[in-house]
């Protein structure tokens, strides 16, 4: 699919004939928008974005950094981007793919990474010169964790299903549980064959089972035996998003996606004003999506998704000693 | 997700409105309220993969407690592993209002509210939505029952009459046996238990879940001495050797389907104690042979998310053998040779004259052979018509096929049809009603009988609900019950000099001399309850405990009863009895962080009385006391007071450690009380890919005397059991 974002300045000048049409409309444009028709003040900078190719979350994706950045800033698609002219401007990447877009261009430019895992932006391997800086999208585990304690005040233990390869991913959660008293364990699934019966000794093992944003294990293909698995077995799943909570997962603490737009505007404006992004960062605030049916079904009592939130944030600020998310 | 068309798309003259009216609004506009212009978007399912599919949809979700229309326990099958329970039936001492004994040659009985004694007649047992119950005696073999308790994901038993959903036996309830799903089985297990009175039971299974198919093979071997010694000391031959083959599949057709076919063999011997079982006068003790099959076979088939069906055929067939010699005295075989009535005090049959003719001087063989065959044909449609309205509705049929040369003198066939609907609707979150009914027809009675059941939910909040549920059911008598044609046949009589009673088949008019007393060949009616039921539900956040709590108070008026005594030289059945029954139970869990406590209770308070034809007694007399007898059948499992305490905790380094105390007070025969504490540890290792488990487990009998058969003897007041369990 090709990914270019649809927002007003591109199908403004995308379909330029159509404004030949109507000159009593680029006129009324001219008056309404000083700014070269960008509604922006005239010493904005430009900044590009690389879309996802989902049109609508790219446009809300969009607006919503707009609406932080339109006095300093104007938004560009991708597809305006042109070297050297363009060398140095920041580009925004919503999604993996659009990152790995952005630093393929030659000269590749700064990028700040939207809805994109830590992992995937560690791995990437970069190019000389390259700046990459990224607003993840994932929970932190030990939040995730807490989300399944602050609905299970009783529970122990997790149970976690991960590959040989991603269960480092869950390393530094093992260390970090014991403050909260509870205790996990991972169950490794390399290949097919091994999941259900690696799900079903986790399942034996752990109060729940939570899931971290670990593609290998929870994807579309493997979500559905391991839901029913879990639900014959009267246990949950927590994470690994709020896709997964539409699907049957119990819960998932998820940032709200204005938080997000609230760090990036950030972002981008310490790189105009250093020429530099700061580093790359967890959100700062996060909510929690529920699945009240699969609660209610499973005789879960279930608080409201804001007393979950704030319980998690209680025992994190109860904790902040011991460890940090 | 939605995805606005792009403007390219368009035709120019016709974005010329939209730009006129998007250049008049930036005119006149804030910037702030160019947003409008943003499409809506669902935040909440940001992916760039394919769709995640909803998996736990509607159709696919169990009820929550608050909604059943009715009193329910579910024990899980993790529980029954952690409390160390070693055999199926004891699991239901769990369950409030529940009691377990035994008849016979360790013939174990589970009821709920007594009484059932013999003939577990009144509840309905299901295994994965296949009827359990044998059909020639309407019995349960608990023993031989195919279902391994490490494949139990969950056993529901639903307290009350609920004819409704289940058909005409679940009278007083109804247990609902779900196994494992052959896709949470993959892999492989292995589980060895050693322990007291010979207590061996060794299972292995193996499965695979795949894109299309998912199945399970299990094979298990239970061995057991049952009780050690009878009252005179002597050995109680009571034990079972069984073997299990269970076959468990389900293959995906498309994504609307799937297909589940179920499998299973019985094969192996339960030992029958001669002066308890075994008609006449038995010289060797009439084993049971058993070979019990089943095949299962069901169609799921979803029509929308909102709407479901099942197609589910069955076909099981129970077949014991039980062959025996019998001796008697030459006065006996002469009774029989001239036509006189063995029990005649005139005949002198086994006191005569010589007393060298009482002595064993005829040999021949009997057999209580049986073999019943049941089909079952059911369909059920599931619709969820809002998340307020469910319509859940269906149809079955049933053929039990009874070939017995003993209880039937030859095949007999019954049949049963039935409809069968339940209305949920919830007008406000607040409140839910269910409506439901059961219209059926038996060929046993040759009637048709309508089950009806209404229930109201009141629900607090999602924590609490008060339920009042009113319901009626009938149990009509079983084949063997109403048209028995009962005599045992000679065989291999010897010595020669009695041949001509070979092949004689011995009825109860050769036995008893005043048939006038007894009932057989008269028609049974079926039995009737109605049944008051007033509930509450909540569960209760305290600190890190969330506590579950269940009350249930109930009335049950039962009438028309059958009671009365089944034996070759006497028939008494009739509807002859009529029974009160109230109380209250309680069932209770707490969930602590590593620890789970549970207990359960029920206080039966039951009034029973004969409404027969007056029995008489010698002088004329009406004879209250032999009434009184008659009424005591009904409530010799009916106690009082019954109930468990059970508690599971974790420690580290993966040790568990359980203990369960089970009591039912005052068996009513011998006016004595069960009282058991187990005992549980267990290590579990996780590996790489494999998890393992070693547990030992003491049950200590508080007290040895028997409740209820004076021969079920234990010697030792503790009991132990090692385990051994290997999953990979």
């Amino acid at each position: 699919m090709t990914a270019i974002p649809h927002f007003a300045a591109q199908r403004r000048f995308a379909h330029g004939y159509a404004l030949s049409l109507a000159a009593l409309c680029a006129l009324l444009f001219l008056i309404g928008f000083p700014a070269a028709g960008y509604g922006q003040p005239a010493d904005t900078r430009e900044v590009f974005v690389a879309g996802s190719g989902n049109d609508a979350l790219d446009q809300y994706v969009i607006r919503l950094i707009e609406e932080r950045v339109r006095e300093t800033l104007v938004l560009r698609p991708l597809s305006d981007w042109h070297s050297p002219s363009s060398h140095n401007v920041p580009v925004i990447a919503i999604g993996p793919a659009a990152v790995t877009r952005a630093q393929n261009l030659d000269p590749p430019p700064p990028v700040l990474a939207l809805l994109v895992k830590k992992s995937s932006v560690e791995d990437y391997p970069g190019r000389p010169g390259s700046q990459l800086s990224a607003v993840y999208q994932e929970v932190p585990l030990i939040r995730q964790a807490l989300t399944g304690k602050a609905i299970l005040p009783q529970a122990t233990r997790i149970a976690l299903l991960a590959s040989t390869e991603s269960s480092d991913l869950y390393q530094p959660l093992l260390g970090q549980l014991e403050a909260f008293g509870l205790e996990a364990r991972i169950f490794v699934a390399d290949t097919n064959d091994q999941l259900i019966p690696a799900l079903n000794r986790a399942l034996s093992y752990g109060d729940f089972l939570l899931a971290g944003p670990d593609d290998a294990i929870y994807n579309p293909r493997n979500i559905k035996h391991i839901l029913l698995t879990a639900y014959r077995r009267n246990k949950i799943l927590i994470g690994p998003n709020q896709i997964y909570v539409k699907a049957g997962a119990l819960a998932s603490s998820y940032p709200p996606m204005d938080t997000m737009a609230d760090q990036a505007s950030r972002h981008l404006e310490q790189f105009l004003a250093t020429g530099h992004f700061p580093p790359s960062d967890y959100p700062i605030e996060y909510r929690v999506e529920v699945n009240e049916q699969v609660a209610r079904s499973l005789n879960i009592p279930l608080p409201d998704p804001e007393q979950i939130a704030s319980t998690i944030n209680r025992m994190l600020e109860e904790n902040a000693g011991e460890m940090s998310e | 997700m939605t995805t606005q068309p792009r403007p390219k798309d368009q035709p120019a003259s016709r974005l010329l409105p939209v730009l006129i009216a998007g250049a008049l609004a930036s005119v006149t506009s804030s910037p702030a309220t160019a947003e409008i212009d943003a499409p809506e978007f669902d935040a909440s399912i940001v992916g760039f993969d394919e769709p995640v599919p909803e998996v736990l949809t509607t159709t696919r979700l169990r009820q929550p407690k608050t909604r059943v229309p009715g009193s329910t326990t579910v024990i899980d099958g993790s529980m029954i592993r952690d409390l160390g329970i070693k055999n199926l039936y004891e699991v239901f001492r769990l369950v409030p209002g529940m009691t377990v004994n035994f008849v016979g040659s360790h013939q174990p009985v589970v009821t709920y509210h007594g009484t059932s004694h013999y003939e577990q007649r009144r509840m309905q047992v299901l295994v994965d939505g296949r009827t359990a119950h044998r059909a020639t005696l309407s019995d349960m073999d608990w023993e031989s029952m195919p279902v391994p308790l490490e494949m139990i994901e969950r056993i529901e038993v639903a307290r009350g009459p609920n004819s409704a959903a289940y058909g005409i036996n679940a009278f007083l309830g109804t247990i609902n046996i779900i196994t494992r799903d052959p896709a949470d089985t993959d892999g492989g297990e292995v589980y060895v238990s050693r322990g007291s009175r010979g207590y061996q039971r060794t299972f292995g299974a193996v499965g695979n879940s795949g894109d299309t198919l998912d199945w399970r093979v299990t094979m298990e071997n239970r061995r057991f001495d049952g009780f050690d010694t009878k009252r005179d000391g002597t050995e109680f031959r009571d034990g079972h050797n069984l073997n299990f083959f269970t076959w468990d599949s389900r293959t995906d057709l498309g994504t609307e389907a799937n297909l589940e076919l179920r499998a299973g063999l019985v094969d192996g011997t339960n030992r029958q104690d001669g002066d308890k079982n075994g008609e006449l006068w038995p010289v060797e003790h009439p084993d049971l042979e058993l070979r019990d099959y089943y095949l299962q076979s069901r169609l799921n088939y979803h029509l929308s998310p909102d709407h479901f069906f099942h197609v589910q055929v069955a076909v099981e067939n129970f077949r014991r053998e039980q062959q025996y010699r019998i001796a008697a005295g030459n006065s006996a075989a002469n009774c029989l040779k001239a036509g006189d009535a063995l029990f005649d005090p005139g005949a002198g049959c086994f006191i005569s004259a010589d007393p060298l003719d009482d002595q064993p001087a005829i040999y021949t063989d009997l057999n209580g052979d049986y073999e019943d065959t049941r089909l079952e044909l059911e369909v059920q449609d599931t619709l969820v018509l809002s998340e307020d309205l469910k319509l859940v509705s269906g149809a079955g049929f049933r053929k039990d096929t009874l070939r017995s040369e003993t209880y039937f003198n030859g095949r007999v066939d019954n049949y049963q049809s039935r409809y069968f609907g339940n209305l949920e609707y919830s007008p406000v979150n607040w409140l839910t009603f269910n409506a439901g009914g059961n219209w059926e027809r038996s060929s046993t009675t040759g009637e048709s009988y309508f089950s009806p059941r209404v229930a109201s939910n009141f629900i607090i909040n999602d924590r609490q609900a008060v339920r009042f549920v009113y319901s009626e059911a009938v149990r009509t008598p079983d084949p063997f019950e109403q048209d028995p044609d009962y005599g045992y046949t000679l065989r291999n009589v010897t010595p020669d000099v009695h041949s001509t009673l070979e092949g004689y088949r011995v009825t109860m008019a050769d036995i008893n001399p005043d048939l006038s007393q007894t009932t057989l060949g008269e028609d049974l009616d079926e039995e009737n309850i109605r049944s008051y039921e007033i509930s509450y539900f909540g569960q209760f956040q305290i600190s890190d405990a969330l506590l579950h709590l269940e009350v249930r108070g109930f009335r049950d008026e039962l009438r028309d009863m059958i009671g009365g005594v089944i034996q070759l030289q006497n028939w008494t059945l009739d509807n002859n009895l009529a029974a009160d029954q109230q109380g209250f139970e309680l069932e209770a869990a707490l969930e602590y962080p590593a620890t789970t406590l549970r207990a359960s209770y029920a206080y039966l308070d039951q009034d029973t009385w004969y409404t027969g034809a007056p029995i008489l007694d010698e002088n004329g007399n009406v004879d209250t006391g032999a009434q009184r007898e008659r009424a005591d059948l009904l409530e010799r499992m009916s106690v009082t007071h019954s109930g468990s305490l059970a508690v599971i905790r974790q420690l580290p380094w993966d040790v568990t450690v359980s203990s369960a105390f089970y009591w039912a007070d005052q068996f009513m025969r011998l006016d004595e009380q069960f009282e058991r504490i187990d005992a549980r540890i267990s290590k579990q290792f996780f590996g790489p890919s494999y998890s393992a488990e070693l547990a030992f487990t003491l049950q200590h009998y508080l007290n040895r005397n028997p409740e209820l058969g004076r021969d079920d003897n234990i010697d030792h007041h503790n009991q132990f059991f090692m385990e051994a369990a290997l999953r990979f």
